[in-house]
């Protein structure tokens, strides 16, 4: 009698490993069943305090020996030659280092700089950071350089004017200004005051195709879908022809 | 009936006031908000994980045909930009802010959503009237804030599409 009852008590105690092990597999497959949607991330990048820093944290006078790599494309000045290559020339710190992050975790597609920013460590990308953020816009250029490209026709002028100055509020388009500069800046965005006209237009519509897609929180892939072919042009040429520090008239 | 119990019970009753109490004075007990699911979010890590990573966002509709709607409120744009539900039905929406206070506001009915970065803003709404609605912030938020509006469209429940469990509803699919 004594030894049966010990038998059934040491009986449930060895099922109770097998018992948790049910549970563990039943939990996990209906954890696996749950989370059969990954995340989409658009950029590893998170402008936290510490992320400022490292990304301000470069030596200029090292960066400008790095830069020697990138000035057959981008220039030496920062401006380049081709209108579809983006001028790197006074374009903000934090919007360069970002791009060059997002390109190194393939967030970013581009043929082109991908394997370049692969190549830089995580030091080397600050520094050229901190040296293409103080490059000063040379008046007397020693560049090939195509911009600033000719002035856009009046109406395409009007058109991109009110849209860097005020948007369109029935629309739901906020004035590019207020990210992009002049009126203010937010971190990570770049100016566009010395961007080339076709790097704009190509970026403008590769965000509304959703091509380009590492925007934290989608601002441009939302805007450029809702810009008309036309006024992605406008945008563009004005951008292009230096006219965008300009502040706005509603002509 | 003994002193005893007497105290018993009055020492009962006085720790029961204790539960009101701590919500009226909104004294933070971490066992209540472990019950009801934490409503802080990182407002600069949105894109990185949780509820409001970018293909979470928009209309999500439960097995029982529950209506979720997520949304970011940043300057200056709701994200989503246009809204997909159907007529009549409950909708929980819940928004918050990467940046800045917003308010979002739907035309025509008298709702209004205080947005907050680091918190989750709860509400539940229903549209009895299919329509297009516009839904502005109204609370002053920065330069652009007059151009902040998104739009929401109610369309009656039989054109409302059939979504899966991981598809989240938008304007572009209807
Ligand atoms: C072979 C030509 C070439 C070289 C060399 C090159 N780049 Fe680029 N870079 C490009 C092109 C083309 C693009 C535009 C990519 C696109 O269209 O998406 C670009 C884009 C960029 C961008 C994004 C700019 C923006 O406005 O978003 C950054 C930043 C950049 N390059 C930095 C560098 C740095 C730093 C180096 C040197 C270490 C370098 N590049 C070398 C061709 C080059
Ligand atoms: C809500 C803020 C916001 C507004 C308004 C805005 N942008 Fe942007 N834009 C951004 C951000 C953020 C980026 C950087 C995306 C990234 O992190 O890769 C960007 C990037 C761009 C780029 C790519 C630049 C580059 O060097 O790669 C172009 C071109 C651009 N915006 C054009 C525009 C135009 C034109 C408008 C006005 C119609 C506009 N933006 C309005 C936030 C904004």
């Amino acid at each position: 009698m004594q030894r049966n009852r010990h038998r059934r008590f040491s009986f449930s105690v060895w099922r109770l490993p097998r018992l948790a092990g049910v549970i563990v597999v039943a939990s996990s497959l209906l954890l696996l069943a749950s989370d059969n949607r990954p995340d989409r991330i658009p950029s590893y990048v998170s402008w936290t305090p510490e992320t400022i820093a490292a990304a301000s944290a470069g030596d200029a006078f090292r960066g400008m020996l790095l830069a020697r790599h990138c000035d057959h494309c981008h220039g030496a000045e920062g401006f380049s030659a081709v209108a579809s290559t983006p001028n790197l020339v006074r374009m903000d710190k934090l919007a360069i280092w970002k791009q060059l992050e997002d390109f190194r975790a393939h967030k970013r597609t581009s043929r082109v700089m991908e394997p370049i920013s692969e190549s830089l460590s995580p030091r080397d990308v600050a520094d050229v950071v901190a040296y293409y953020s103080k490059l000063p816009v040379f008046t007397d250029p020693q560049d090939n350089r195509s911009f600033p490209q000719s002035r856009p026709d009046p109406a395409h002028a009007g058109i991109a004017s009110r849209l860097i100055s005020f948007g369109d509020g029935e629309r739901g388009i906020p004035p590019c200004q207020t990210c992009h500069g002049p009126v203010a800046y937010r971190p990570g965005v770049p100016s566009l005051a010395t961007q080339n006209a076709d790097y704009v237009l190509n970026q403008l519509e590769a965000f509304a195709s959703r091509a380009r897609a590492n925007d934290i929180n989608e601002p441009m892939r939302t805007i450029a879908a809702l810009l008309t072919e036309d006024e992605r042009h406008a945008l563009a040429e004005y951008y292009g022809a230096g006219l965008g520090l300009q502040p706005g008239s509603s002509k | 009936m003994n002193w005893q119990k007497v105290r018993t019970l009055l020492i009962t009753v006085l720790l029961l006031c204790l539960i009101p109490a701590t919500r009226y004075y909104q004294i933070d007990v971490p066992l209540l908000r472990f019950l009801k699911g934490s409503r802080q979010v990182d407002p600069l890590a949105l894109h990185l994980s949780g509820e409001f990573v970018e293909n979470n966002l928009g209309t999500e509709q439960g097995p029982d045909g529950s209506v979720t709607v997520r949304m970011i409120a940043q300057q200056y744009l709701f994200i989503p930009h246009c809204i997909l539900v159907p007529a009549g039905v409950p909708v929980h929406l819940r928004i918050t802010s990467a940046d800045a206070v917003h308010s979002l506001t739907f035309n025509g009915t008298d709702y209004a959503v205080k947005v907050l970065p680091g918190t989750i803003s709860d509400a539940q709404l229903e549209f009895p009237h299919p329509g297009e609605y516009q839904m502005p912030c109204r609370e002053f938020c920065g330069a652009g804030h007059y151009a902040m509006r998104s739009e929401l469209k109610v369309v009656p429940r039989e054109q409302f599409p059939v979504l899966r469990p991981e598809e989240r509803g938008n304007c572009a699919a209807q």
